[in-house]
């Protein structure tokens, strides 16, 4: 990778070959890139690394040298009694959330990829969705879901179809659905939209073919558009994964993890140790154990796409 | 053929049923904004406004000064983009060329680059550009932004690289095309559907990014409306017709955008297509 | 400006303080962070108006952030080194910040003030400024908790506005008749959400019940918890307490989704702009039933002068400056309350409610001080969140949050 040599010159005789990977311009190009993430991520990585190992206060949590503790802070996790409900909550929020955005999110960019008059303008229309800040959709769908006053309870008793308001985000037999819920709204534009460009760029010619031979429509989404859009469909898989364990706003501005505990997840309870608790360091621990979450399903992806077909 | 324009124009109401129900909490936004004080919390709430009440963007317009704020985030969502593509098209596009373990562990790096929230990213990148004296500058923001997108942008792009035929980049070069010109000549337009929904999405990330501008611009003049509109959100007091009408503006203009900017959106996502 | 200055100096390995010409040069802005970007917060917007008036050649530039976020960033100050001349900060959160050595010391220079001194004060505000006798920062405004209440719905059922009910069953037995049937409308509305505020508005309960914080597993904190979880479990009360805050509650209100509603002054100025019927404020009730103890919480804004500012001189000439009692009388209009006893407040305009609260703040008491707060607050909330969901019975969930608490208070027990 340090080898930055100039870009190759292209000689007759070279560009007959397949390009290899020997080829100096393409580990220059991904340098530049990575340069700047090492840098400028790899630091605050690295600062909460250490945090987690240290004890910290507000006294001297702008020195560098603060008392090393070893293992202490992340023992003091586990054994708090809030450490596996927050593991279960965040789990069933990750899974739901990115099961139900990339399905729909499929779902939607199939539907609006079909030829109809005005099927662009909605797509983009959907996309709208994603523009709002999250604690502004907190706050909005926090009033929409108000047990007096909100007007989803309103809809539904007006229409008979309950008697007493429900508690959406009160019960703690809802609350998480709930929250769940916002999140799979604010997060399926994103989805709906990479897959859209993947779906897109798949060749048509595939289809045509396809369609020649008669095969049904279900046959040629599983055989044709699954495999064919498998490396898309893979990434945003990770992206959602991603972006739902580190997403705090929602839940932050709906619930701020309650009742009781039952919409904690690890961002919210990080948060609260860290802001709230002034108790850094263990902050810092689940800030360690998101990544190491993370490190598994990042490992899944890359193996999956060692074994991606190349064009 | 008939009964197909039919079925075209059936699926065009499914598509516009499933969009307004999609699209209700921001219709219920900027009908909140509109709705008088006493309206606002009127029960049963009404579902239009009984009479246009402005005086929640006169507010925000003469006080807040939401023009400056919506200005700063076009600015710093703009240049944003811009920084992100130049490094993570390159980027992207050489990951989807090379094979060795290097660029797995590459990748594994760029997705772990996502993990930390920015409320956890901040503080350590507040000190480390103190040092650098970037700290109230749009500079450092730039940074702090592209920290977020980039690994994001690479994500997304690699695969549509992967995409394009290799054929294509082969037959350019045999052109006499270098690398690097088949990257601009062939590579880019070939997968031009993809950079632009990258864009739009960078674009979008960034516009409603609150945490790196909050914390590393202190001055107001400088700040993007996202601070501006949280400043309202986080206050003691729930004030919701500031709230809803400062989101309606911040919300506004990149819908306005993106309904200019529809053909080119469409063409992008449908020429992969036809080719 | 100010931190390509500081780097020059880091550069030239001088030592700061010492350079005299440079403090001057520092002096040209006095930073200043806090809270209040309301429409309604004339109270700094105008102290900061008349100081930038009469120091033009030392104007304040002000940072304003949300509320919500403000802790974060006066810690993210902290740990960054990058601090503001002067800053707010919440009362309860004062002690932790002193403790730790994040503070200037002001007892001397309130030795020397003319303006400032402990006896102007009143206590409770005063003491949440202190940590082991100095001084570390002087109140802005005080603020308690009481009861709105609607009016046209007291009177619709049966009830006299003009005698609010005074005693925990009697609040019970009005927001029992307040309620409807189709829970539509809440008889009373209250925060108890994942928060501060769950522990700001049950403290009242649990002081008015005779117990207190070193005391959670007594029977005095059982009763009060059964209360709420009774108003809670009976329904006279939105389940949703568990998520809104206190300023949401008061939404309820207003949009007539709640009869009564206990929340602070700070609401005031947007209730009686929004609400469309007759509105006052009331005393929270006291226990009855042989207790008759008048308690409530204390709130407010304290002003501080971070640790590491070099620009100490002329943030305490501002805090003299805030704290002019002629000033401080124009507290009311931001919905604060003056911490001075020699505020003169003439003609307040929301009388009735100004009234009921300055009777209020007399029986409130400060969380704390005590420079953990925060983790005994949140074992509170929990039990408050534990026991209204119906997860543990309440003695159980006072029983834990007693377990916790009880180390944190033998290192460092509560003081004033």
């Amino acid at each position: 990778m340090g080898s930055s040599a100039s870009p190759a010159v292209p000689s007759p005789a070279r560009t007959r070959t397949r390009f290899t990977d020997s080829d100096a311009l393409l580990p220059t190009l991904v340098a530049g890139a990575l340069i700047f993430i090492i840098v400028f991520i790899g630091y605050p990585v690295a600062y909460n690394l250490a945090m987690s190992f240290q004890e910290v206060t507000l006294g001297n949590i702008r020195d560098f040298a603060r008392p090393f503790v070893g293992l202490e802070n992340y023992q003091a996790l586990v054994a708090d009694p809030l450490f596996w409900p927050v593991l279960r909550n965040t789990s069933i929020f990750v899974i739901t959330n990115v099961v139900l955005q990339v399905l729909l999110g499929l779902g939607l960019a199939m539907f609006f990829l079909q030829d109809f008059p005005g099927a662009a303008w909605m797509r983009g229309m959907i996309l709208a969705g994603w523009i709002l800040p999250p604690l502004v959709i907190a706050a909005v769908f926090k009033w929409l879901f108000a047990s007096n006053g909100g007007l989803i309870n309103e809809a539904l008793m007006g229409a008979g179809l309950t008697a007493q308001p429900v508690n959406f985000l009160s019960d703690t037999a809802t609350a998480m659905a709930t929250v769940t819920f916002t999140n799979v709204w604010f997060g399926t534009p994103f989805a709906m939209i990479l897959l859209s460009a993947g779906l897109a760029n798949l060749p048509r010619d595939v289809f045509e073919a396809a369609q020649i031979d008669g095969a049904g429509t279900l046959t040629r989404f599983t055989r044709i558009t699954v495999p064919l859009l498998m490396p898309t469909l893979l990434a945003v898989t990770c992206l959602c994964t991603i972006y739902t364990l580190r997403a705090f706003d929602v839940i932050w501005g709906m619930t701020g993890g309650g009742p009781a505990n039952t919409t904690n997840v690890l961002p919210v309870w990080s948060f609260q140790l860290s802001f709230q608790q002034f108790n850094f360091a263990q902050g810092a621990v689940i800030a360690t154990m998101m990544f190491a979450l993370v490190i598994l399903v990042a490992l899944l992806y890359i193996r999956s796409i060692r074994s991606e077909l190349r064009a | 053929m008939r009964a197909r324009v039919a079925g075209r124009w059936a699926l065009t109401a499914v598509g516009a049923a499933i969009t307004a129900l999609y699209l209700f909490p921001i219709y219920w936004m900027y009908a909140s904004s509109l709705k008088s004080p006493a309206e606002l919390f009127r029960s049963p709430p009404t579902l239009f406004p009984s009479a246009i009440d402005l005086a929640a963007y006169t507010w925000i317009f003469t006080r807040e000064n939401v023009l400056r704020y919506l200005a700063n985030s076009f600015l710093l969502a703009g240049t944003t983009t811009f920084v992100t593509l130049a490094l993570a098209i390159p980027c992207a596009y050489a990951m989807s060329r090379l094979r060795s373990r290097w660029v797995d562990g590459a990748l594994l790096g760029v997705m772990l680059a996502q993990v930390l929230p920015p409320a956890l990213m901040v503080t350590p990148i507040f000190i480390m550009f103190r040092q650098l004296g970037l700290t109230n500058s749009y500079e450092g923001v730039i940074l702090a932004l592209v920290t977020k997108s980039l690994p994001f942008a690479i994500v997304v792009l690699r695969p549509a690289f992967l995409l394009v035929p290799q054929e294509l980049e082969e037959a350019a070069r045999v052109d006499g095309c270098t690398r690097l010109g088949a990257l601009f000549r062939v590579i880019l337009p070939a997968a031009r559907t993809a950079i632009v929904v990258c864009a739009i999405l960078v674009f979008l990330m960034t516009y409603g990014e609150y945490v790196y501008a909050a914390s590393l611009l202190s001055r107001i003049a400088m700040q993007p409306a996202t601070v501006g509109l949280y400043a309202f959100i986080g206050a003691e007091i729930s004030d919701w017709n500031n709230i809803m009408a400062f989101a309606s503006a911040f919300v506004t203009p990149v819908i306005i955008l993106f309904i200019l900017m529809q053909r080119l959106i469409v063409q992008g996502m449908t020429a992969g297509a036809i080719k | 400006m100010r931190i390509t200055r500081r780097q020059t100096l880091a550069l030239a390995g001088a030592a700061p303080l010492a350079a005299p010409a440079l403090v001057q040069a520092q002096a040209r802005t006095i930073s200043l962070w806090h809270v209040f970007n309301l429409e309604t917060e004339a109270y700094m917007r105008e102290g900061v108006r008349d100081w930038n008036a009469q120091n033009p050649n030392q104007r304040i530039e002000e940072r304003i952030i949300p509320f919500a976020q403000y802790r974060t960033e006066l810690v993210r100050a902290i740990a960054t080194g990058d601090v503001p001349d002067l800053c707010v900060i919440d009362n309860p959160d004062t002690p932790s910040f002193a403790a730790q050595n994040q503070l200037t010391d002001l007892t001397q220079r309130v030795a020397t003030s003319e303006r400032i001194r402990a006896s102007v004060y009143h206590t409770g505000p005063w003491s949440t400024a202190q940590w082991r006798g100095r001084t570390f920062a002087v109140p802005r405004d005080s603020n308690t908790i009481a009861l709105y209440i609607n009016h046209e719905m007291f009177r619709a059922a049966g009830l006299d506005p003009a005698r609010p009910p005074g005693t925990w069953p009697d609040l019970f037995a009005a927001a029992r008749r307040l309620t409807s049937a189709d829970g539509r409308v809440s008889g009373l509305m209250f925060s108890a959400r994942a928060a501060e505020d769950a522990t700001f508005q049950w403290l009242p309960f649990l002081w008015q019940a005779g117990g207190d914080i070193d005391r959670l597993d007594g029977p005095e904190a059982l009763d009060a918890l059964r209360f709420w979880v009774e108003c809670v479990t009976s329904g006279v009360s939105s389940r949703d307490v568990l998520t809104v805050s206190q300023s949401e509650g008061v939404n309820r209100l207003i949009s007539g989704n709640a009869a009564m509603a206990i929340s602070g002054p700070w609401d005031t100025p947007r209730v009686s702009q929004q609400a469309r019927f007759e509105w006052s404020v009331a005393q929270l009730p006291v226990r009855g039933e042989g207790r008759e103890i008048h308690a409530s919480g204390l709130g407010g804004w304290n002003w501080a002068i971070p640790q590491g500012t070099r620009n100490a001189d002329a943030a305490w000439r501002l805090i003299e400056h805030m704290s002019r009692p002629e000033h401080m009388a124009q507290s009311w209009r931001s919905g604060r309350l003056p911490p001075r006893t020699d505020v003169p407040v003439e003609n307040p305009v929301y009388a009735q409610a100004f009234r009921a609260y300055s009777e209020q703040i007399l029986t409130a008491r400060p969380r704390g001080p005590h420079p953990r707060w925060p983790d005994i607050s949140r074992p509170i909330q929990t039990a408050i969140q534990s026991a209204l969901t119906g997860q543990a019975p309440p003695d159980v969930a006072l029983r834990t949050a007693a377990t916790a608490i009880r180390p944190i208070l033998q290192q460092t027990p509560l003081r004033g």
